[in-house]
């Protein structure tokens, strides 16, 4: 089933996320994606997350569909101006990939590249709408195409924002994204339930999938690094006791995941899974949630 | 860049010279004192007054009460710091301008008081052949035989007097005017130009009953004059003084110093009201003298011919008179009798004109002699001029010296035929006042006014009660100035409006106008120099330590020595005296030393153009904080200090020889830190600019 | 107005150690204003560069001067004797002074003093905050007065990235997020219905840029140059 007849159908959509490396190795990456295979509905593919400069996301997505994973192909606005962006686009869309995660994308000075010139000629609302014209049947300017791509387009959305100004923002923004052809969201990693449940409440209504986000924690440090450097994460001390308490990191760190899915499963249409390299994982987390 | 700016001119006096009768400039001493500079700080004060000392002790100071500090704080104490400027022995290196040469004409003065002396000295100045008559045995008038010895030393005015004789001035005492000799015999005597200053000697009468005809009732200019020939005149054990000026003041406490255990000084309205210095009368009530206010005398009391007591009756103010004064008002059934036996009327004197009445118009009922026009003093008749108290009443001491001034500028005139210039209109201007922001603004500094010495110590004579300041305090005090119209005047063709001076002046006096134009109020600037340097186009001079000014002493010394210099600056508010000026040159002869108001007026150009004059090293000896009106700017300073310390480094001559250091508590240095300094500074070698 | 910041001495000396006489000359408007090309910055310039070149032996002399903007034919005149005596002028101008000298002076190198950084203001005293980018399509009616595309870090138009924490921006504690700025100041308009607005692009324009205006110009109307 594609990730478009999953949203469909109504079930409860699973998807999970692979970054590709600096260089060109890609073998080990297709191996964990294969371990999951047959329990997701799709893998995104990042887009030199943190500006980090990698191997891109529009070769991986193609070698996804290659080995039949259907691909979440994040495109950002960083590096590209309006005419790459919808080059790529088509491009990706000739290389069978059938979905879009469009993203603004985070400043070249978070990176490995920091006096690199960011672009952000568009930002992830546009880019949605100029997905929604190629779509159509035209580019941003209105010239026709020949031969149509027909993508499925989401965004991002962060339940997590610290403060009210940042949430009315996000909400705002989700409602705009919407708007330009959102068809789903993914949600940064959330692990308070409450705090989820009431950004789920203020969104009700709205006509959209919603995916909560879920990164495997892997260690007390990790966790204390989200709090302090990713915006709108913010891991609860129970949670990073529980890990340091724990015997069998591994163990803990799916014991929450399990916890943390089974909470969220009745509010919102699916998880998306941050295994960060824990892939090998996530059929047995799935199978104790029951899913 | 070369800044050729010169001083600009600002329009108006400071206040405290324009308050001054004879234009004495205040602030150009009073910053030469705060430059240790107390010689030309005498100069500047002798080459207008020729009775410096005098006015350094009694003047009534109208300067002070005009000086902008007041409105801070307190005043600067002017007076004092005169006498300070009078009393050193740095005063004998004084030498004042000599005589014109002679004109060949022969002016008679009549009355040696400083009316008489001021006109005295200046005509002989002018190249006249100068003449003083003087009715008494001695010269010197009032000052003479009106303030007593413990006010001003006699052997003070002696000194004044001797040195404004010595420019070949005749003076004939015992000679009275209208009794010795008739006006119309002097100009038959050759004289072409009298100037009568015959002074207000004659005490007002009473009018009460009692006055004429008992023993005890003196007038206090016969009772002054008595106890400063040194008569010692009696005194009652009780004794009642009527009257509120300084006649009355001083009569009462001469009368202390003479052995009178209870005196009371009766005066009509209330302290306030009282004519004489504030000053003088706590002095007075210090001493042990009583004061009833509000209080009229009726009656004197006698028995067997003898004073017994002084009925007196209470008043209260009722409305303002004509003078703007409260009348006192009796309050009926409010009599009551003081218990004295001696009564000294101290009301107020009028010239003593009988003798000249005949030849000269004077005026009804004051006796005062007419003159046309305060400011040429010409009578009724041609050639004679009159001036002082015996044509205003009784003034003061500086007003006299005024009119003894214009009065030999009009002669000087009329002996050589030239016209009067038309009267100067005198338009009194109305005082500027602070705003209250900028008083809040103002750091404030006690006032080191007069040094009394103890009470004890001053009854038993007539011994001089004020001590002149140390150097100290005398600087210290002469710091406290705030070089009114020193400050800075925005050039309009210059200014950008960058708003550099409104953002850093620490009193916020740059204002600007919606258009951009900056103005800067002078009488509120305090010249502590921030805009003009900060400025970033120079639109900005400023008279105290102008930019010109500084870059050329900065380029001189720095140049000056061909051994290598190390420049050092140094803060004339720091703790130090002209004695350690003087070391310093001695016992490091390779430092030029530089002195400014606060360092803070140093610009990093400054600084940079010492060391390409060829500086081996610059020493900045910045004053202690609590010295420093503006210790907020110290910050600044230091952060060019930094500034110029990089260039120095980028070029390969070490920040190093730039050195920042505390004054010390007292001195102008801390040796162990200046040894440091040198040694650091020396090691680095000569500079390869030099 | 344009905000300047003095080069480092060492580049400046590299740049003028061979160029020969040389003119300091500092620019009275911005560059003054922002306390980088006054007279007052001349002076002390020239004094670093006289001092340097005559440790290295260098006899060539340096002069000094400013007029009230290099970057308009009328003031440069009033200097154009002492820059012909020059064979370099260090201009403390900003980017448009350098050029218009440049273009005045062929004959003379003319040589920036200054990096010319942006338009903006003085924050306080010493710190200059960038405002305007000078992008050419203002859109600060839509933004409650503060410029997403110069204070946002992605110039975005649409929105907050969501990058930020505690209001501040995703690139540094230091810099508050321009679009929670935006945000609060929308609100206090009652003008938040503009975020939601159908998406914004930004027009960018063709550089060089040129305005020239019908109204005022004289002969023939002429986009080239
Ligand atoms: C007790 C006292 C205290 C004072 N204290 C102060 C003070 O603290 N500060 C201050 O500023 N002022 C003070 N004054 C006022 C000041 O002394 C006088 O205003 C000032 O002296 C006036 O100067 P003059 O030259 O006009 O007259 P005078 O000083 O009075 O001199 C006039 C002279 O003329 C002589 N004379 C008079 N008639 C004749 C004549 N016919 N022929 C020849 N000679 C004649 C007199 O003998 C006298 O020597 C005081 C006055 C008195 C009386
Ligand atoms: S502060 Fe100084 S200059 Fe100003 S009135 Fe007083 S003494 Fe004169
Ligand atoms: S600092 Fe100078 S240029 Fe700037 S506003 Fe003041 S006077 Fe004008
Ligand atoms: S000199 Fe000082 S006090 Fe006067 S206006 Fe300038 S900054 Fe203000
Ligand atoms: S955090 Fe705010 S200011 Fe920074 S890039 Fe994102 S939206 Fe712009």
């Amino acid at each position: 089933m594609s990730l478009r007849e999953a949203l469909a159908s109504g079930k409860f959509v699973i998807t999970a996320e692979v970054a590709p490396g600096k260089g060109t190795e890609v073998e080990h990456l297709l191996e964990d994606a294969a371990v999951i295979k047959e329990r997701v509905d799709a893998v995104n593919v990042t887009d030199l997350q943190s500006s980090v400069m990698r191997l891109g996301s529009m070769a991986f997505s193609h070698l996804l569909t290659e080995i039949g994973v259907d691909p979440v192909f994040q495109v950002t606005c960083r590096d590209r101006n309006c005419l790459a962006l919808q080059s790529d686009l088509l491009s990706a869309w000739a290389l069978g990939i059938k979905n879009v995660l469009a993203l603004t994308g985070d400043h070249p000075v978070l990176g490995d590249h920091p006096k690199a010139r960011p672009v952000f000629e568009l930002d992830s609302v546009s880019l949605l709408d100029v997905i929604g014209k190629l779509n159509s049947g035209v580019d941003m300017v209105g010239n026709e195409l020949k031969g149509t791509p027909d993508f499925l387009a989401g965004a991002v959305v962060n339940p997590g924002a610290d403060n009210e100004a940042a949430m009315d923002l996000q909400i705002m923004k989700m409602e705009s994204k919407i708007e330009a052809g959102a068809k789903f969201f993914q949600t940064q990693g959330v692990y308070d339930l409450d705090a989820f449940e009431k950004f789920m409440k203020r969104i009700e209504g709205l006509d959209t999938k919603v995916l909560v986000g879920i990164i495997l924690l892997k260690s007390v440090g990790m966790a204390r690094f989200m709090n302090k450097n990713v915006s709108g994460v913010f891991v609860p001390e129970p949670f990073v006791q529980e890990i340091k308490a724990a015997e069998d990191k591994a163990q803990a760190s799916k014991d929450i995941a399990v916890r943390l899915i089974k909470g969220m499963k009745d509010l919102c249409d699916g998880v998306h899974i941050m295994a960060l390299g824990w892939e090998s994982k996530i059929p047995a987390i799935l199978d104790e949630v029951g899913i | 860049m070369q800044d050729n700016t010169t001083n600009i001119k600002h329009n108006d006096y400071p206040p405290c010279k324009a308050a001054c009768p004879i234009l004495t400039d205040a602030r150009e001493y009073v910053q030469l004192i705060a430059e240790r500079r107390h010689e030309e700080a005498f100069a500047s004060i002798r080459k207008l007054n020729p009775l410096p000392s005098v006015c350094g002790r009694i003047c009534t100071h109208p300067c002070e009460a005009a000086c902008r500090r007041g409105q801070v704080d307190e005043p600067i104490a002017i007076a004092t710091l005169k006498r300070f400027a009078c009393d050193g022995s740095w005063k004998d290196q004084y030498r004042g301008a000599l005589p014109a040469k002679p004109s060949g004409h022969k002016v008679a003065v009549v009355g040696s008081g400083p009316a008489g002396m001021a006109a005295a000295h200046d005509l002989a100045l002018l190249g006249h052949d100068v003449t003083i008559l003087e009715a008494l045995p001695i010269l010197g008038g009032m000052l003479r035989v009106g303030v007593p010895a413990y006010r001003l030393p006699k052997d003070v005015l002696d000194e004044e007097i001797r040195a404004i004789l010595a420019l070949g001035i005749e003076a004939k005492t015992g000679v009275r005017l209208g009794e010795d000799i008739k006006l119309a015999e002097l100009f038959e005597q050759g004289y072409k130009a009298v100037f009568l200053a015959i002074g207000a000697h004659k005490d007002r009468k009473l009018g009460i009953p009692g006055e004429d005809a008992l023993a005890g009732v003196v007038s206090a200019v016969s009772f002054l004059r008595e106890v400063n020939q040194e008569q010692n005149p009696k005194v009652g054990d009780k004794v009642a003084v009527i009257g509120g000026g300084n006649t009355a003041v001083d009569s009462a406490r001469s009368a202390r110093r003479l052995g009178a255990n209870e005196v009371h000084m009766v005066y009509r309205r209330t302290l306030e009201e009282m004519p004489a210095a504030q000053q003088e009368i706590e002095d007075a009530v210090r001493e042990g003298v009583q004061t009833s206010y509000l209080t009229s005398p009726l009656e004197i009391l006698g028995k067997d011919g003898k004073v017994t007591g002084l009925k007196c009756i209470k008043n209260e103010l009722g409305e303002p008179d004509a003078s703007g004064r409260r009348s006192p008002k009796p309050v009926p059934g409010s009599e009551f009798s003081l218990d004295v036996d001696m009564v000294i009327a101290a009301i107020g004197q009028v010239p003593d004109s009988s003798f000249i009445a005949e030849e000269i118009e004077v005026t009804d009922r004051r006796k005062q002699i007419i003159v046309d026009g305060a400011y040429t003093l010409v009578t009724t008749q041609p050639g004679v001029f009159a001036g002082g108290d015996a044509v205003t009443g009784p003034a003061t001491v500086v007003e006299a010296i005024s009119a003894g001034k214009r009065a030999a500028i009009s002669i000087d005139l009329y002996l050589r035929g030239e016209p009067f210039p038309s009267s100067e209109s005198a338009e009194a201007k109305k005082p500027a006042m602070l705003s209250s922001s900028l008083i809040d603004k103002t750091r404030k500094f006690p006032r080191c006014g007069k040094q009394g010495i103890p009470i004890n110590q001053r009854l038993k004579g007539f011994d001089e009660v004020d001590a002149v300041l140390s150097e100290d305090l005398a600087t210290k005090e002469a710091l406290r100035c705030l070089h009114c119209y020193m400050g800075a005047q925005v050039d309009r063709e210059k200014c950008v409006s960058c708003l550099t001076c409104v953002r850093v002046c620490p009193l916020g006096i740059p204002a600007t106008s919606k258009m951009g134009e900056i103005t800067i109020d002078p009488f509120a600037c305090q010249a502590c120099g921030m805009c003009a340097l900060e400025c970033p186009v120079r639109a900005i001079e400023i008279n105290l330590h102008s930019r010109g000014e500084l870059a050329q002493q900065v380029e001189e010394s720095a140049g000056s020595n061909q051994d290598g210099a190390i420049l050092g600056f140094f803060d004339y508010h720091g703790d130090f005296g002209a004695g350690d000026v003087t070391s310093l040159r001695e016992n490091h002869p390779s430092i030029t030393p530089l002195f400014l108001f606060g360092l803070r007026r140093i610009d990093t150009s400054h600084l940079l153009t010492a060391f390409e004059c060829g500086a081996d090293g610059v020493l900045l000896a910045t004053c202690r904080p609590d010295a420093d009106p503006f210790p907020g700017e110290t910050d600044r300073l230091k952060r060019r200090v930094n500034d110029a310390r990089s260039v120095l480094d980028f070029l390969g001559l070490d920040g190093d020889r730039l050195q920042v250091v505390d004054m010390p508590e007292r001195g102008l240095f801390d040796e162990g830190q200046i040894t440091e300094v040198m040694k650091t500074i020396t090691e680095l070698g000569p500079s390869p600019l030099r | 107005m344009i905000i300047v910041e003095r080069k480092s001495l060492e580049a400046l000396e590299e740049m003028t150690k061979d160029c020969g006489r040389l003119l300091v000359l500092g620019c009275e408007t911005c560059s003054a204003m922002c306390l980088a090309g006054g007279r007052r910055q001349v002076a002390e310039l020239a004094s670093a560069i006289r001092m340097e070149r005559k440790m290295s032996q260098n006899q060539d002399e340096v002069i000094e001067d400013a007029i009230a903007r290099q970057c308009e034919s009328e003031f440069i005149d009033h200097v154009k004797d002492r820059v012909a005596g020059c064979d370099a002028v260090l201009s403390l101008a900003c980017g448009a002074g350098v050029q218009t000298m440049a273009h005045t002076f062929p004959d003379v190198l003319i040589l920036p003093a200054v990096d010319t950084k942006f338009i903006g203001s003085e924050a306080e005293r010493g710190v200059w905050k960038e405002m305007c980018m000078a992008c050419g399509d203002c859109v600060l009616g839509r933004t409650a007065g503060i410029c997403p595309v110069t204070r946002c870090a992605k110039g975005l138009l649409n929105g907050a990235c969501g990058g930020a924490s505690e209001g501040k921006c995703e690139v540094g504690k230091e810099r508050p997020c321009a679009w929670q700025e935006i945000y609060h100041a929308l609100k206090r308009l009652n003008m938040l219905h503009y975020l939601k607005e159908k998406p914004q692009v930004k027009n960018w324009p063709v550089h060089p840029g040129k305005v020239v205006r019908e109204d005022l110009r004289e002969g023939e109307a002429t986009t080239g140059d």
